[in-house]
């Protein structure tokens, strides 16, 4: 550990830990992981029993120096974006706790176990009502965007 | 026998009484020091809030001036008060 910075002695043991104990149908990249801890894949696995069943995605989690006190920015990743009331076509995710209701004691593990709760809630497979314009005029960064949440029914 | 002590030497361990064994911000031990300090003890203090959560007093500092409206406890995100007593 000697000569990380907090942000990446913090990152190593939430790796570590998510190798040991990863929520169901979670796994993530751990060498991509080790060779850059700002930077992590994430597998994950639709639920059994859900619309999802069947399907598998990637996320990826960025991570700045001010980690935990500055949220992850996730998105989606891949050729399989979850259609999904909250995720834009263009893999960003309309997730509260991404952005002002972030708090350091959250962590990868728990945002991973938020989203496998977000997709396994939903009801019917559709993407958000403003999924084009968004896409068209969204920064690339999901953070940049006022995000306006208000909808907590999935 | 009769012993006669000349001198001697006392020896002491600490820990913090918390009701956890790491910080919940930086996940690094209560009996350790936060990521910033190099020596566990009283430059590296707990502090408490009202609602009994307790964080490295580094963590929480830094937590609380990133936030610019609501101070919020991490763990409960009751608004964050120090626990003086």
């Amino acid at each position: 550990m000697a000569g990380m910075s907090p942000s990446e002695r913090r990152l190593q043991k939430e790796l570590m830990s998510l190798m040991k104990e990863p929520p169901p149908g979670v796994s993530v990249d751990v060498d991509l992981a080790e060779q850059n801890l700002l930077q992590w894949i994430v597998h994950m696995e639709g639920v059994t029993g859900t619309l999802y069943e069947g399907e598998s995605f990637q996320l990826q989690f960025k991570f700045t120096n001010k980690y935990p006190f500055d949220s992850p920015e996730v998105t989606f990743i891949g050729n399989n974006i979850p259609v999904h009331p909250h995720v834009y076509s263009n893999g960003h995710i309309c997730l509260s706790i991404l952005t002002d209701d972030w708090s350091p004691a959250l962590s990868v593990q728990s945002v991973c176990l938020s989203i496998v709760s977000m997709l396994s809630s939903c009801k019917e497979k559709k993407r958000p009502s403003d999924n084009a314009f968004y896409v068209k005029t969204c920064s690339k960064n999901p953070k940049k965007t006022k995000w306006w949440y208000h909808d907590d029914s999935v | 026998m009769k012993v006669i002590i000349k001198n001697w030497t006392g020896v002491a361990t600490w820990k913090w009484i918390a009701n956890d064994d790491n910080c919940g911000i930086c996940r690094m031990p209560f009996d350790g020091c936060c990521p910033d300090c190099k020596l566990p003890g009283d430059d590296c203090p707990l502090v408490w809030g009202e609602c009994s959560h307790c964080f490295h007093m580094h963590c929480i500092m830094k937590w609380l001036q990133s936030q610019q409206v609501n101070q919020q406890c991490p763990m409960c995100r009751q608004e964050w008060k120090f626990n003086n007593k």
